[in-house]
């Protein structure tokens, strides 16, 4: 039921050895929400899924999944779960029909609602032309598909993708997201981690991992409105110009300009208040840079992430002086 | 009440086709075996005959001559040169040319008539021993025999006092092929049937498919079953071509039954496949798996009385015989081949292989981890 908390995980921690993989992540995700999970690579991000998969077993903390403990429930959760890996495991020798067969049997599905539900996926995953081929034989975005579709014969309540758009071409990647947004709509709770700011954008609720820390989470537009993000007295300003680079160097310099980043044609800032555009607009007019446009603009995720690590990272280092 | 062996079936459907359409793996499994089976069988062979032999003969009779012609004729030696000196022999000998050679010398017809003991020396490569034994005894049959006619003629009797009447049953032509192929079928079935069932969870592992499989509701049983059966059907067709060339090719008989082969063959291929899955539960990849499955198959070629035969050996590794699967294997193919012996008279050894299977199987399901890392 939409509201209901359907996954949840409280002081969740990993140790491999002495390094700590995932350290007291602590999060609630309601039922029927899209959870964008990111971070850099071996932060952590498929050490929290391979857990609340149950393929590994916490060092420390808890875990549910629709109210089934993960490491003591396995049974209960394992057919309310579907799991994308990173790889999209499939079996190369088989067919697409047939690796849908054996993951449908798998999970106890035979006769007419193996039939019916086979044919359904196949419909939505536009995989009709392929049955046929072996699956070693299908591209990057085929292959995802079938992965897709595989994972999904046993209507999942909770479907976990790990970097499911990873190498594969945009149009794919596109498609796909269509595809995701079609199951949040009939009341699925999908886990997907990504490394696509765009992707993470798309969420209902994302949560941004560094250092094996959950650093933030919640929905998107929550985090945008954060003080740390906004620090009070500051605005974001998105100012377009000829000569981005150039004018770069000259805003860098400027009294008042707290971050600045190129961002396509455009430079990204984060001004004091006090600063007037004027006198950016007068300070690249003595540098000859014409037809500048300069708007105020709200900050994106990445704006966020990059501000919450920074902040993170200051703090370790503090702590560590 | 959830059944122990869910997910079962679709193992089964999947595994089936997969081995099917992996022309590469069926292969490794077959042709290695067969030949195998054809080289063992043709290079085991305990029969020895046509040794080269050189003859010194000083003497130059026609009783010299009698003489080499006795030993020609045992089948055992086949002459194929004539030394002028001592020294030639020993050369020709050193040289690896000739198996053994027959000294006759110049006084040999002379003291022959004369009734005294007339000497022919016979020179044997040692190097090798078993051919080495056989010229020996073959070489002292003829002379003694020689020498048992010729006491006959003197004291007049015509019969002589003692004379066996060997029969020898099972295999009356001393074939080594019989004594042999039952046990390299033994040894060859072995190798196809463990490495396959050792590589086939650790390919998923390599693959990243048995992620997959470990978040389904798969049970270990089902998983482990379903591994082993296809390749248990594999098993009973290569056993069949491996009984097949055994019988038309190296011209073994089967004495017994052959329903009582294949009973013995089922019960020992499920115990070889039980210790393949031991070893992938183990193996994190597909190297260490042939590392492993290497070290438990050969023991197998030594002790389990293949070749040789186990109550000549030390003590120890008499011992080691009894926890090689193999050896009961063997035990049972060459008495209902060779011997016509009944399941039952040899139910000691259906009954410990079918222990053994059933508790590898058990503790390799039970030690398959369904949780990575």
């Amino acid at each position: 039921m939409p509201g209901e908390i359907m996954i949840e995980c409280d002081g969740l921690t990993k140790r491999f050895g002495h390094f700590i993989a995932v350290d007291h992540v602590s999060f609630k995700i309601a039922a029927g929400s899209i959870f964008g999970f990111l971070g850099p690579n071996g932060s952590g991000k498929s050490t929290v899924i391979r857990m609340l998969c149950g393929l590994l077993q916490p060092t420390e903390g808890v875990a549910k999944i629709a109210g089934f403990d993960v490491t003591r429930q396995t049974d209960e959760i394992k057919s309310i779960i579907g799991y994308m890996s990173q790889q999209f495991s499939l079996y190369d020798e088989l067919t697409v029909y047939e690796n849908m067969t054996f993951y449908g049997r798998l999970y106890g599905l035979r006769g007419d609602a193996l039939t019916k539900k086979r044919d359904q996926l196949i419909k939505l995953t536009h995989l009709e032309p392929f049955l046929r081929r072996r699956a070693a034989q299908l591209s990057g975005g085929w292959r995802q598909r079938l992965a897709m579709a595989c994972s999904l014969l046993h209507d999942p309540q909770v479907l976990f993708l790990d970097e499911p758009t990873a190498g594969i071409d945009p149009v794919a990647r596109r498609e796909l997201w269509d595809l995701l947004f079609e199951f949040s709509s009939r009341g699925m709770t999908l886990f997907v981690t990504t490394h696509y700011m765009d992707e993470a954008e798309r969420c209902t609720h994302v949560g941004y991992i560094h250092m094996s820390k959950l650093i933030v989470c919640g929905a998107p537009d929550d985090l945008k409105a954060l003080p740390e993000v906004n620090p009070p007295g500051t605005k974001r300003l998105d100012v377009t110009c000829d000569h981005v680079t150039k004018a770069l160097q000259i805003v860098h310099r400027l009294q008042g300009v707290r971050t600045s980043t190129v961002f396509g044609q455009s430079m990204r800032l984060l001004v004091d208040q006090s600063l007037a555009d004027d006198v950016i607009r007068s300070e690249l007019a003595r540098a000859n840079i014409t037809n500048v446009d300069i708007r105020q603009i709200s900050p994106s995720l990445e704006d966020v992430f990059v501000a919450l690590t920074a902040n993170r990272d200051r703090e370790v280092q503090e702590a560590a002086a | 009440m959830k059944s122990p062996f869910r997910g079962f079936v679709a193992m089964l459907y999947k595994e089936f086709i997969a081995v099917l359409r992996d022309p590469m793996t069926l292969f490794f499994m077959f042709f290695p075996p067969l030949v195998e089976m054809i080289a063992f069988g043709y290079a085991l062979d305990n029969d020895i005959k046509n040794m080269s032999l050189v003859v010194l003969d000083q003497d130059r009779t026609v009783e010299s001559r009698e003489l080499v012609d006795r030993f020609a004729n045992t089948g055992t030696f086949r002459v194929t040169g004539e030394a002028q000196s001592l020294e030639e022999v020993r050369t020709i000998m050193r040289r690896g040319k000739a198996w053994a050679a027959l000294q006759i010398p110049p006084d040999f017809t002379r003291e022959l008539h004369a009734g005294r003991t007339a000497h022919v020396q016979v020179l044997i490569d040692g190097s090798s021993s078993t051919p080495a034994l056989q010229a020996l005894n073959t070489s002292l049959a003829v002379t003694l025999r020689q020498s048992v006619v010729a006491l006959l003629q003197e004291s007049g009797r015509t019969q002589v006092p003692v004379e066996v009447r060997p029969q020898v049953l099972y295999n009356p032509a001393l074939r080594s092929p019989n004594f042999f192929v039952p046990g390299v079928i033994g040894v060859v079935l072995q190798i196809a049937t463990t490495f396959a069932s050792a590589m086939s969870l650790v390919r998923e592992r390599e693959r990243g498919t048995l992620e997959q499989l470990l978040v389904s509701p798969l049970s270990r049983w089902g998983l482990m079953l379903g591994k082993l059966t296809p390749y248990m059907c594999i098993g009973l067709v290569m056993a069949s071509t491996l009984f097949g060339i055994m019988h038309w090719l190296f011209l073994v008989p089967i004495a017994g039954s052959v329903l009582s082969m294949f009973v013995a063959t089922i019960v020992y291929v499920f115990t070889l496949l039980s210790m393949g899955l031991l070893v992938s539960t183990r193996a994190q990849n597909q190297m260490q798996a042939m590392q492993m499955s290497m070290a438990l198959i050969l023991p197998s070629v030594f002790f389990s009385g293949f070749i040789f035969p186990r109550e000549t050996m030390p003590w120890i590794f008499y011992e080691i015989g009894f926890f090689i699967p193999t050896t009961y294997f063997i035990e049972l193919m060459r008495a209902i081949v060779l011997r016509g012996a009944s399941l039952q008279e040899f139910w000691v050894n259906v009954v410990v292989l079918i222990g053994m299977g059933i508790l590898l199987f058990m503790f390799s399901a039970l030690r398959f981890k369904r949780r990575l890392g």
